[in-house]
Parts: C-alpha cells; sequence; structure tokens
C-alpha cells in the first residue's frame, strides 16, 4: 500500500529581478507502508525544499503529492494545520521541543491539542515511551536531559497520535555519536515492530545506513537510488560509494549551537 | 562606517523596543514642559493671573511627580533594553570592541533618543501650549486670554534636565556592562529557562495580607483612617508583590493538577507558558499594578470631590437663598416680596419658594432625663403636614407621625454616629412655653430641607393635632419662620444672589444663608482645576506603564515565534495559534489593571466611609474609562504581536 506518492514535483523560486531557480524538478517517488526511506544529496540538492513541501508547510510550484489518498496541496490552511496533526510527525534536527512542558507534556501534546479524552493519552504514552526507553525521564524538564533523549522524546512526539508517515530533517545533526546510534536504533524499532512509514532526509552516511533504501538527489533532480540487503555495514559502504559518484560538498551541517 | 552611524543603526535595529519607550519619554518631556511653560510663564509670575498663585504650586508638585517618575521609568527602561542586547553586544565584543568603546557607542545612542524625544516633546508641548493656556484661562476664569509664551526657563530647565536624566542614567547602566564574560553575554538567549518556583507559605502570606488589607480599608471610618492608612499600603504592596511573585505560580500549579482541565487542547500551552510570563514578568506586573491603583485611587478622589461636591454642597443648603425670622410677621432680615423683586428684576425665575413655621424648644432631653447630645440642644418643632409640603418640593421622601410620636430630623448624615449611644434613646422630653412633653421616637431621619440655621438645624416633626395644641400657646412672637427660595439654573444665579445678600440687614446676617452659589462654584473650579491638571500626569502613567508591558512583550518575541513555528510545524491551526497570543498578551496587560482595580474599589470604599458617601458609582465611571483605555493598548499590542507570530508561522 503506497503511503506516500509524489508525481512530478517541482518547486521554483524566483526572486526580484526575474531571477528563477529551480530547487526541484520533475521528483517522482512512492513510499509504501512500512517503508524506511532516506533522503541523500549535497548541500543545495533540494532535500530540505523536498522535505518542506512534504511537510505540506511549502507548496510546489506544480506537481502532485498524494499522501495517505489525500492531496494536501487542496487543502486550505486550517485543514492543512489538521493534516499536518493526524497524519504526519515531524522530527527536527533541532529537537524543537517546548521548555515551558515538561517531557510527558512534549509528548503528548499532538493528542492533547486535537482534543484526545485524558485516559486515551495514558494509554498511548506508556508504550511509546517504553519502546523509546523514556520512561524514566517523562517528568523532566528539557534542560534536563541530554540531546539524544531530547531526539527521542522528539520522536515519540511525532509518533504518539499514530501518523501514516514520520518526517525527520537532519535528526542526528546535533547529536554525539554515540546519542546518534541510539536515536536510529530507536528509529529502526519503529520501523520494524511497529511499522511505522519514515522518509529522512539526512547528510550523515551512519545514520543512513539504517534506511531500507535511499534516494539520492542532485541538483534539484533524481539521481539514483540504492536498496539495503541483509548487512548495514555493506549497505554503508554502499553509500559512501554512490555518494563518492554522487560528489559535492558534505561537509556543511551547521553548527546549530554554539 | 563611523561609530556615530553604529550607533544609529543601533537604535533602528531595536526601533521596535524602542519605540514605545520613545514615546512614553516624549510624553514626559511634554507633560513636564507644559507645567513649565505655565509655572515660568510672564503673566503667571508677575502675579497678573488671579489664583494662578496656588495652581503654580500644584503644577510645581506635579513636576516633582514627573520628574521622579520619569527617573525610575528611564532607568527601568534602559536597564531592561541592555538586557534583550546582551547577545549583540557580546558579539562586539567578540570582534574586539573595548569596553570604553561599548559604553561609548550605548551612550551616543542614549543622547539620540534623548535628542530626539526631548526635540519632539518640546515641539508638540510648544504646539499645545496654547491650548492649555486656553482651558487654564477657562478655568482661573481670567478675562483676557492668557498669551502664548514660551518661556526660556521653561525650555532651559527642561532640556538641561532630561538630557541629564538621560545621560546619567545610562551611564550608570552602562558601567555594570562588561563585567560579564563573552561567552555567557552571548549564550543569554539560548539560556534554558528554569521551572517556576513558589513558595507555599509566601503564597499564603500574600493572601493573609492582601486579606487583611482589604478587611482593614473596607472598615476604616474617620477616627481610625489615620493609623490604619499606612498599615493598609503595607500591606497591599507586599500582598501584591508575593501574589505576583509567588501566588500567580501556586494558583497555575493548582490549574495544572487538574488533569481535565490541563490535558485540554491549548490549555496545555497556555497554563504552563503562564506560568513562565508571570514568574519573568512579576515585578514588572506588580509595578503596574501599583501603579494602576494609584492612577484609578488618585483619579476617582478627585472625580469624587468634583462630582460628591455639588451633592455635598445642595445637602448643606437646601434652598439657593434661605433665612429665618424670629416672629411670624417679623421681616427684620429681609422681606420676601424684596427678594421676588430682585430676582424678578434680574430677569431670573423662582423654582418655587416656601415658608416653614417652627417653634423653637427650649429644652430637649431624652425620655430618661439624659442630655441629647450636648447641653443646649434645640430644635424647631414642626407639623407632619408642613413638613411633608417642603419635602414634596424638595423632592424627599414624606414622613407619617402618629399621636403621641415624633420624628428628629437631623440636618447631615451622622452615618456613624447613628450608632452612638447618644442618639439612642426611644422617647424624648420636649420643654415648650414652659410645659414638658414626653413623646415617645420613630426612627430619625437626615437631611435638612430648609436650611439650617439657628434652631432650624434640628427639626421635631409631629402630628398636626399636638403642632395645633403647641402653636396655639406659643405667642406669634414665639414662633419663627424659615424661608427658603430656590432659584432656576442657580449655579448661574450669582449676581442675583449676591444683589440680595447686600439687600440684608448686615445685623441680621448670620441669619441668612446664601453661600450656595458660591461655595458651588468654588468647589467646582478647585476640583476642574485639580483634575485637569492631575489628567496629564496620570495619563503618564498610564502609557508609561502600558509601555513597559508593551516592551516587556516584545523582548520574547523571538522565543515565542521559535516556539510558534515548532507548534504550527506540528498541526497547530491558526486559529489556536491566536487563542494562544491573546491569552498571553491578555495575561501581561490585563492581569495587573484587573488587581489595580481591586485595590482601587476597596481604596474608595475605604474613601466613602470617610466622607460618608456612595462613591461607587464614581470609582465606576474612572474604572470604566480606564478598562477602555488599557483594553484599546491591549488590542494595538495584541494585534501587532499576532502579526509578527503568524509571520513566524510555517
Amino acid at each position: 500500500m503506497t503511503v506516500l506518492k509524489t508525481e512530478a514535483l517541482c518547486k521554483t523560486y524566483s526572486s526580484k529581478g526575474n531571477i528563477t531557480y529551480k530547487a526541484l524538478e520533475d521528483i517522482h517517488f512512492e513510499v509504501d507502508k512500512g517503508d524506511f526511506v532516506g533522503i541523500m544529496g549535497p548541500s543545495g540538492s533540494g532535500k530540505t525544499t523536498l522535505l518542506n513541501l512534504l511537510a505540506t508547510i511549502d507548496r510546489p510550484t506544480s506537481g502532485r503529492i498524494e499522501i495517505n489518498g489525500k492531496e494536501p496541496t487542496k487543502l486550505n490552511e486550517k485543514q492543512l494545520a489538521l493534516f499536518r496533526r493526524r497524519e504526519l510527525g515531524f522530527i527536527f534536527q533541532d529537537f524543537n521541543l517546548l521548555d515551558t512542558l515538561s517531557i510527558k507534556e512534549n509528548i503528548v501534546l499532538p493528542l492533547v491539542l486535537d482534543g484526545v479524552l485524558l485516559a486515551k493519552i495514558e494509554e498511548s504514552l506508556g508504550p511509546c515511551a517504553e519502546l523509546l526507553g523514556i520512561s524514566a525521564i517523562l517528568d523532566k524538564r528539557t534542560y534536563e536531559v541530554s540531546g539524544g533523549q531530547k531526539q527521542r522524546a522528539a520522536i515519540a512526539r511525532a509518533m504518539i497520535h499514530q501518523p501514516s508517515i514520520l518526517l525527520a530533517d537532519e535528526l542526528t545533526g546535533n547529536l554525539d555519536s554515540k546519542a546518534a546510534k541510539d536515536v536510529m536504533e530507536s528509529l529502526k524499532d519503529l520501523n520494524e515492530q511497529l511499522g511505522a512509514t519514515i522518509a529522512m532526509v539526512t547528510h550523515d552516511p551512519f545514520a543512513a545506513s539504517y534506511c531500507r533504501r535511499i534516494i539520492f538527489i542532485k541538483d534539484g533532480k533524481f539521481f539514483s537510488e540504492i536498496r539495503r540487503g541483509t548487512s548495514r555495514q555493506l549497505f554503508f559502504q554502499q553509500i559512501l560509494d554512490a555518494l563518492s559518484v554522487l560528489g559535492g560538498n558534505f561537509d556543511d551541517i551547521p553548527f546549530a549551537r554554539s | 562606517m563611523t561609530f556615530r552611524s553604529l550607533a544609529l543603526s543601533g537604535i533602528r535595529g531595536n526601533w521596535r523596543a524602542y519605540s514605545a519607550f520613545f514615546l512614553s519619554s516624549v510624553f514626559s518631556v511634554f507633560v513636564f514642559y507644559m507645567y513649565a511653560s505655565f509655572i515660568f510663564h510672564p503673566d503667571v509670575i508677575n502675579g497678573e493671573i488671579k489664583g494662578a498663585g496656588s495652581v503654580r504650586q500644584g503644577m510645581v508638585a506635579c513636576e516633582y511627580i514627573v520628574a521622579i517618575f520619569s527617573f525610575f521609568f528611564i532607568l527601568y527602561a534602559n536597564s531592561a533594553f541592555l538586557k534583550t542586547r546582551k547577545k549583540e553586544l557580546g558579539l562586539y565584543t567578540l570582534f574586539g570592541m573595548t569596553r570604553g568603546q561599548m559604553r561609548w557607542m550605548l551612550m551616543l545612542e542614549s543622547v539620540f533618543i534623548a535628542l530626539l524625544a526631548i526635540t519632539v516633546g518640546i515641539g508638540i508641548g510648544m504646539l499645545l501650549s496654547k491650548l492649555f493656556f486656553m482651558a487654564m484661562a477657562v478655568l482661573l476664569q481670567v478675562a483676557s486670554p492668557i498669551p502664548f509664551a514660551v518661556p526660556l526657563k521653561a525650555v532651559l530647565f527642561t532640556v538641561v534636565g532630561f538630557f541629564l536624566l538621560f545621560i546619567v542614567l545610562t551611564f550608570l547602566i552602562t558601567i555594570r556592562i562588561g563585567r560579564s564574560e563573552i561567552v555567557e553575554l552571548l549564550k543569554e538567549a539560548n539560556k534554558p529557562k528554569k521551572l517556576p518556583v513558589f513558595s507555599i507559605w509566601l503564597s499564603i502570606l500574600s493572601v493573609l495580607c492582601l486579606g487583611a488589607g482589604y478587611a482593614l480599608a473596607y472598615t476604616m471610618n474617620v477616627s481610625t483612617a489615620v493609623i490604619l492608612m499606612l498599615p493598609i499600603l503595607g500591606l497591599v504592596t507586599v500582598g501584591t508583590y508575593f501574589l505576583f511573585t509567588q501566588g500567580s505560580i501556586a494558583l497555575i500549579r493548582l490549574a495544572q493538577k487538574n488533569k481535565k482541565l490541563f490535558y485540554n487542547r491549548t490549555n496545555m500551552i497556555i497554563l504552563s507558558q503562564m506560568a513562565f510570563k508571570l514568574k519573568d514578568n512579576a515585578r514588572i506586573l506588580f509595578m503596574v499594578s501599583i501603579l494602576s491603583a494609584v492612577i484609578l485611587t488618585a483619579s476617582g478622589t478627585f472625580y469624587v470631590f468634583d462630582k460628591g461636591g455639588k451633592e455635598q454642597v445642595l445637602s448643606q443648603t437646601p434652598q439657593t437663598i434661605g433665612f429665618i425670622e424670629r416672629g411670624l410677621q417679623s421681616h427684620a432680615v429681609i422681606h420676601p416680596d424684596k427678594v421676588r423683586e430682585i430676582v424678578k428684576g434680574d430677569g431670573r425665575e423662582l423654582d418655587y419658594e416656601v415658608q416653614l413655621v417652627g417653634i423653637p424648644t427650649e429644652k430637649v432631653r431624652k425620655g430618661d432625663g439624659e442630655k441629647l447630645l450636648y447641653d443646649n440642644w434645640t430644635a424647631a418643632v414642626v407639623s407632619e403636614s408642613d413638613y411633608n409640603r417642603v419635602a414634596e418640593l424638595k423632592k424627599v421622601s414624606k414622613l407619617s407621625v402618629v399621636n403621641g410620636r415624633a420624628v428628629i430630623v437631623f440636618p447631615y448624615k451622622y452615618k456613624e454616629q447613628s450608632s452612638k449611644p447618644d442618639l439612642d434613646f426611644s422617647s424624648l422630653e420636649i420643654q415648650l412655653n414652659g410645659e414638658r412633653t414626653t413623646l415617645d421616637m420613630d426612627p430619625m431621619q437626615f437631611g435638612a430641607i430648609i436650611a439650617p440655621i439657628e434652631s432650624f438645624r434640628n427639626l421635631i416633626v409631629v402630628d398636626d393635632a399636638q403642632y395645633k395644641k403647641w402653636l396655639s400657646a406659643t405667642p406669634m412672637a414665639g414662633q419663627k419662620v424659615a424661608y427658603g427660595f430656590e432659584i432656576k439654573d442657580w449655579e448661574s444665579a450669582l449676581t442675583t444672589v449676591r444683589k440680595i445678600e447686600a439687600a440684608i440687614d448686615s445685623d441680621h446676617e448670620q441669619f441668612a444663608q446664601m453661600n450656595r452659589v458660591s461655595s458651588y462654584l468654588h468647589m467646582k473650579q478647585t476640583s476642574a482645576l485639580t483634575l485637569f491638571i492631575g489628567l496629564f500626569v496620570s495619563c503618564l502613567f498610564f502609557i508609561a506603564s502600558g509601555s513597559m508591558l508593551y516592551f516587556k512583550l516584545f523582548t520574547e518575541l523571538k522565543e515565542d515565534e521559535a516556539q510558534i513555528r515548532a507548534l504550527t510545524r506540528i498541526g497547530m491551526t491558526v486559529s489556536e495559534v491566536r487563542r494562544i497570543v491573546i491569552s498571553q498578551v491578555g495575561i501581561i496587560f490585563l492581569v495587573p489593571v484587573a488587581v489595580g482595580i481591586v485595590h482601587t474599589f476597596f481604596a474608595m470604599k475605604a474613601l466613602g466611609n470617610l466622607i460618608m458617601m456612595d462613591v461607587w458609582h464614581y470609582a465606576g465611571v474612572i474604572v470604566g474609562i480606564y478598562i477602555i483605555m488599557q483594553t484599546l493598548y491591549f488590542a494595538v499590542a495584541c494585534t501587532n504581536y499576532m502579526r509578527r507570530l503568524l509571520k513566524a508561522a510555517v
């Protein structure tokens, strides 16, 4: 079953003086239920634009997006917000957890906003926190926990309402290697044990090696696609090979925190 | 790029933060200059304007208030600005700007702002000073208008005073920077906020303080006012402080414990943010609520004296002209025909006239032989039907007295004394024409219906039969007659009253009451002047307190933008964002006002106790105006803030 489908997706930015810039051109791909797709490409290749389009926070210039059988481009602003709330789950590089809320409150936020009953909220929280290994820190504040824990809390928030698809944007970008490994393991568990559908944009070949397949884009166009076999180590090597073919600069992960 | 242009661009870049502060500074310069231009006006100094002397003193007092207030306002605003710009300053330090240079830059900025604010403020002041003079001329009732003038002294005082104020305060503040490490400056913005904590004891203390203060104010009366005034002020101030720093957090914690409420859609975000916002802004909210209470109480008090003064004058002088003749046929004071003639001669009309015949008492004691209030307490005995005839004209409630009973009518409201044992008696022994009669008492009444002069200060109303019996035993010369003439539109009848006053025999002046119009006009002028002069100070307080809130709101814009962006990404709708923003801004703008209003109502209750008047509706008018103004301020701030945040959304 297809969860996400794009057809001839284009995004053109135009600035003053009629200079147009094609950020994305003719992107076709499908994501099936239970899939774990990585999207990679050098800086300026349009990965973030693509993710923003999928996240419905930006509108394509032309082409179609279909998520779970619905076309978000045809929704109005309010419907779109509700669509994001119910059908999508987001994981960001800088966590985007609210300082004013505890970890637990951050996680259940999507359910609370949707007016879900209190008993149901508590019911959803338990297994979710268990799976991600954050049951012990639920009552802590965001500044009391580590980056990896924050990101796992963010993952819990992204999936607690059981969205059709999880969209992750450089989720290991702010983490050290140990925390990155933990977070990716959690994401893998989600995918394998709960059958969550995930689309992830990343620079990091190590993080990407957890995916089932990877789509490479370059200069806004589809470049190539590789699929994972049984071994993750082998896949990691494949990714590195593919990247060397792709070329371009991969060292531009910004320092988000000083 | 010169150093000067760096400072200028610093102002431009922070204009949003500066604008509210700038406007308040302009307004305080404007108010200061306007008062100064009157104080130093050549005509005022030369004493050409009658009554300007006392007004001048009042204005000098206002100048002090404005100056002191500006001092604290600028001090606060400057240090608050600096806090919001720590990151910027950290960057400058990183690039090698020395502390001296940084101070110099901040000083330059401050100089620019000061010069601009002073120029604009004085400019507006000059433009509007003619209007101000015109208003003062009307209020002071001077015949020739006060000419436009720009007193050099006023300009100098304003310019030098405010310039020094700005510069010195900025200097004091800049000394404080440069002591912190660069990395701390840079990190300032990203510091995580600690969970607001509260002490349960201090919360209880705040409730106790407020409760005690309110209870004392509620029960305060003339005799306890002097002792209680300061303790009440202290209790309420301490209570308010802890209410914002502790009690508010405790309240929100309580709401958060209620899971049904807390886990209900946007409530979760609103409540948890509220805790942070209240804690972060506790001091400023405290100051604004005290300031609001001060503005409201002061304006309310002036307003009460303005409006209530008329009531008081009317209650003391039942008719425009009142006098008393001893003896039924006597016209020793003035003949009623003469009064009518003068009134008519001035082209005026009488609303009504009354004559009330009364028998003066020789001695009155309580039924048990105790003295009543004081020795020589006397009254005039009048009949029920006579009393009711006058009462009908005066539009006050009538009395009905049965045989054998009597009602005492006191001229003024003795609310306090009505509970005194002195007036606690059930029967009255009245001595008339050497004969003693004991009558049972009906509940006493208050309010003069006829000029309260001599025997007619107090009236004893008895039934017609009893009255007739006494009257027949009283010689005509022993009877007294009170005359009352009510002139139509008496407010403007000063000249007519003066003419009648002149026609009264000077030996009998004490038997006439002619002062209604003049006391009314005097009262009116005084209170109008006070209101008018005080208005500017109130406005200044109002604008300044609003601008502090406005500024505080925008210092957190960046954090809120990031938060809203995150929230809209995970699917928060625009209407939910609106709800959150309105509640956030609402807390900042309306909570201190609400607290200030509650304070005011208790203060007005205390005032009502003191002057024995019902002041609620006057307080209500002032509070209503204030609520409207603050709501407008809130609407402006909210719209601006909303626009910025919605721009940040997704």
